[in-house]
C-alpha cells in the first residue's frame, strides 16, 4: 500500500465526511446524556432523519425544508422517548429499543411506498463556496470540496461546547444529569430541563441522518444507519461527554471507516474488520478505566423522582 | 411542587392484570397498526386474515411461526434472566452471533463420536460461545462497576465484524471459493432434527420451550433463583442477607450470553446449516422487546415470542395478499411494547429509589400465592 499525500488528504477527506454525520448526532448525544437520559433511539431517530429529508428534498427540491423535516421528524421521536423516560420514568433502554424498532419499521414501509422505483435520486446538501478553493492542495479536498452539512458537523460541536460550559444555561443542563435534586431546589423545572436535552438530541440526530443520506448519496435505502446511532454513543463515552472531544471521537470513528474501505480495496495484509472493530473495542477501554478516567454523569439512565432524596 | 401531577404514575394499568395489559396492548397496536394500514391503501381486515393465515392457518404457517419464535426466545430469555437480576443484556446479537460461529466451529468438524453427542457437543458449544462473549460486560459489571449496557452493546459490532472475519479465507471456518462468504455446511451428525417433515420446523424450538421451563423454575424454586431475584430488587437486601452480589452478576450475565449463545446455535445447527454474514438481522434485539414486555417472565417471553413469531411468519403473507410490505412486522412489534410502557406497566422498570423499594414488596407479596 503506498502511502502518498495524496492518499492521505483522500482519506482525510473520506474521514470527515463519514463522520460529519456521527458529529452532527454526538452533539445530540452530549446534551441527552447529559441530562441523565440515555438514548439508544437516536439510531431510529437519525433513520427517521433520513427518510425525512429525502422525502422532503424529492417533494420541495429545496434541501434546507428537507433539513428541518429531518430535524422536526427527530424532534418528534424524541419527544416520545421523553415523555416515556421523564413523565412516565420508563427505562431508557426499552424506551430507545421501540423507537429504534418502530422507526425501522416504519422508514421501510414509507420508502417502498414513496419510491417504488427503490434508489430515487433528489437534491442534495450543495458544495459551497468559489470553485477555486477546492484545488487548493490538501484543504481543497479534505475542506472545501465537502457539502455545506459537513461544514456545520465541524462547526457546530464548537458552539455546543461553549454553551455547555459557558452559559448559564449550559450549567443548568450539566447539573441536572449530576444532581436533579439540587436543580429542583435552585428552583429550576427539572424535567423542563431533561425534554429540552432529549429534544435537542431528536433535533440533531435527524439532522445527522439527513446528513448521512443527502450529503454524498441522494437516496434513502432501508436500514442505511446501519448501527451509526450506537457508534455514537460510543464517541461520547470515548469524548467524556464533552461535545468537541465527542466530535473528534466521531473522526476518529470515520477515520476506522475511511480505513476500512481501503483496506478492503487495496487488499491489505490487515483484515479490514480490524480498523472498524477499534473504536467499539476503545470504548469498552475507555468505560473499564484503562485510557484514563471516564466518568459518565451521575444519574445516567437513572429516573428522577422527585420524592426520593 | 409543580411538576408533581406530571410524574405520579397512571395508575390505570395496574388495575388490569399484567397479562390482560399485554393483552391491551396488543390490540392497541393492532388497532393503530390498522390505521397505516388503511392509510397504505389496503383493507386491515383483510391484511390481518393474511397475517393469521400465514401464521397459524395450517401446518406449514405453524412450522414457519415455530422457525420464528425459536431464536426470539431463547434471545429473550438471555434478556429476561438478565432484567430479572437488575441487568441489561443489550448484548443478545452478539451473544448469537458467537454461539452461532461455536457451534459451526464444531458441527462442521467429523468427530468419532455418535450423532447425538456430536450435536450436544455443538449445542454445548454455542452455550460457550455466548458465554465467552458475557466474560467481559460481565466481568466489567460484576467487579469493577462499568454499565453493562453500553459494554454489551458494542460488542455486538465487534462480534459482527469477527464473525466476517472469521467468514474470509484463510480462516479455517470459511468456504472454500465461496461467492458469499460463509461457513461449510453443517455435518448432519450436528443438525437438530427436522420436527415435521417437509417444513423447517426444528428441534431448537424444543429446546427453548424446555429452557423456558427450567428457567421458570429456577427463578423461582432455586437459591439461584432466589439470590437473581435479591441482588435484582434489593441489592443492599442481597448483600446483607450474604449473597455474593458480585459473583451472582456475573455469573447471571454469562448464563444469559449462553442462552443467546444457544439461540445462534439454535439457528445454524436447526435451519440456515451454515454460518453467514449478517445472518442474525436484529432478532438481539427483538429479543429486547420480547422479554421487557413481559418483565422478564420466561412463560411471559414464551407467549410474547409466539406472538412475535406469528407476525414475522405471518406478514410475508401479507404481503403476497396485500401489498402491505413485510416490515408491517416490525411495526406492530414496536407499538405492541410502546403501549405495554405507555398503559402504565412496568413498575419494575421504573428504577426509582422509594417507589422501587415499595413495589418490590408487593411483588414479593403477591409472588408469595
Amino acid at each position: 500500500m503506498e502511502i502518498s499525500l495524496n492518499f492521505i488528504s483522500d482519506l482525510l477527506r473520506a474521514t470527515v465526511r463519514s463522520a460529519a454525520p456521527l458529529m452532527l448526532v454526538s452533539i445530540g448525544g452530549v446534551y441527552t446524556e447529559r441530562v441523565g437520559i440515555s438514548n439508544i433511539g437516536m439510531e431510529g431517530m437519525m433513520l427517521a432523519g433520513a427518510l425525512a429529508s429525502i422525502a422532503a428534498s424529492f417533494f420541495t427540491g429545496n434541501v434546507v425544508i428537507a433539513g428541518i423535516c429531518a430535524m422536526t421528524v427527530g424532534g418528534l421521536l424524541a419527544v416520545v422517548h421523553a415523555y416515556l423516560t421523564v413523565t412516565r420514568r420508563a427505562n431508557h433502554e426499552v424506551s430507545g429499543a421501540v423507537i429504534n424498532l418502530i422507526a425501522l419499521g416504519v422508514t421501510n414501509l414509507l420508502h417502498a411506498r414513496l419510491f417504488p422505483t427503490q434508489r430515487t435520486r433528489v437534491a442534495m446538501y450543495p458544495v459551497l463556496g468559489p470553485p477555486e478553493l477546492r484545488n487548493v492542495p490538501f484543504l481543497g479536498p479534505v475542506i472545501f470540496s465537502q457539502p455545506v452539512i459537513v461544514w456545520i458537523a465541524l462547526t457546530l460541536p464548537m458552539v455546543a461546547t461553549w454553551i455547555l460550559y459557558r452559559t448559564s444555561w449550559g450549567l443548568n443542563i450539566r447539573a441536572v444529569g449530576e444532581h436533579p435534586h439540587a436543580v429542583a431546589t435552585a428552583g429550576l423545572s427539572v424535567s423542563r430541563l431533561k425534554y429540552t436535552g432529549v429534544i435537542l438530541c431528536g433535533l440533531f440526530a435527524g439532522l445527522g441522518g439527513s446528513a448521512l443520506a443527502m450529503a454524498e448519496l441522494g437516496y434513502f435505502a432501508p436500514n442505511m444507519t446501519a448501527g451509526r446511532g450506537f457508534i455514537v454513543l460510543a464517541a461520547i463515552v470515548v469524548g467524556k461527554w464533552n461535545p468537541m472531544w465527542a466530535a473528534a471521537a466521531c473522526l476518529l470513528f470515520g477515520a476506522a471507516d475511511a480505513l476500512q474501505l481501503r483496506f478492503q480495496a487495496l487488499g491489505s495484509a490487515i483484515p479490514y474488520q480490524f480498523p472498524v472493530m477499534a473504536p467499539y473495542l476503545l470504548t469498552i477501554a475507555a468505560l473499564a478505566g484503562l485510557v484514563g478516567r471516564t466518568v459518565p454523569p451521575k444519574t445516567l439512565g437513572k429516573a428522577y423522582d422527585p420524592e426520593a432524596i | 411542587m409543580n411538576g408533581r401531577r406530571s410524574i405520579v404514575p397512571l395508575r390505570l394499568g395496574e388495575v388490569v392484570s399484567s397479562g390482560g395489559r399485554l393483552g391491551l396492548a396488543i390490540v392497541l397496536a393492532l388497532t393503530v397498526s390498522a390505521g397505516l394500514i388503511l392509510a397504505a391503501g389496503a383493507n386491515p381486515i383483510e391484511a390481518y386474515a393474511a397475517l393469521l393465515k400465514g401464521s397459524i392457518g395450517s401446518v406449514a404457517a405453524l412450522a414457519n411461526t415455530g422457525v420464528r419464535a425459536a431464536p426470539l426466545l431463547l434471545g429473550g430469555f438471555a434478556v429476561g434472566l438478565a432484567f430479572k437480576s437488575g441487568l441489561w443484556n443489550i448484548g443478545g446479537e452478539g451473544q448469537i452471533y458467537l454461539g452461532a460461529t461455536a457451534a459451526t466451529a464444531v458441527g462442521i468438524i467429523p468427530l468419532p463420536v455418535p450423532a447425538w453427542l456430536h450435536l450436544l457437543l455443538a449445542v454445548m458449544a454455542g452455550f460457550a460461545g455466548g458465554a465467552l462473549w458475557a466474560l467481559i460486560p460481565g466481568y466489567l459489571r460484576a467487579y469493577r462497576g462499568t454499565s453493562e449496557v453500553v459494554t454489551t452493546l458494542m460488542l455486538n459490532y465487534v462480534a459482527g465484524y469477527l464473525v466476517s472475519w472469521l467468514l474470509h479465507e484463510p480462516s479455517p471456518l470459511a468456504e472454500k471459493g465461496a461467492f458469499f462468504p460463509m461457513s461449510p455446511l453443517i455435518l448432519p451428525s450436528a443438525r437438530l432434527p427436522i420436527l415435521v417433515k417437509g417444513t423447517s420446523l426444528h428441534a431448537g424450538l424444543i429446546l427453548a420451550v424446555v429452557l423456558g421451563v427450567v428457567l421458570h423454575f429456577v427463578l423461582r424454586y432455586t437459591p439461584f433463583g432466589f439470590r437473581t431475584r435479591l441482588v435484582g430488587g434489593n441489592p443492599e437486601a442481597a448483600r446483607y442477607a450474604g449473597v455474593g452480589v458480585a459473583r451472582q452478576i456475573f455469573l447471571v450475565l454469562l448464563v444469559c450470553g449462553g442462552l443467546g449463545g444457544l439461540a445462534g446455535a439454535g439457528e445454524v445447527l436447526g435451519l440456515k446449516l451454515r454460518l453467514f454474514d449478517y445472518f442474525v438481522g436484529g432478532v438481539g434485539y427483538e429479543g429486547l422487546a420480547v422479554a421487557l414486555m413481559t418483565k422478564g417472565n420466561p412463560l411471559g417471553i414464551m407467549l410474547a415470542g409466539a406472538f412475535f413469531g406469528c407476525l414475522k411468519a405471518g406478514a410475508s403473507k401479507m404481503q403476497i395478499v396485500t401489498g402491505i410490505e413485510s416490515s408491517m412486522a416490525l411495526v406492530i412489534q414496536g407499538l405492541t411494547v410502546l403501549f405495554v410502557i405507555a398503559i402504565g406497566f412496568g413498575e419494575r422498570m421504573r428504577i426509582t429509589g422509594a417507589e422501587m423499594k415499595e413495589q418490590v414488596t408487593q411483588e414479593d407479596q403477591a409472588d408469595g400465592d
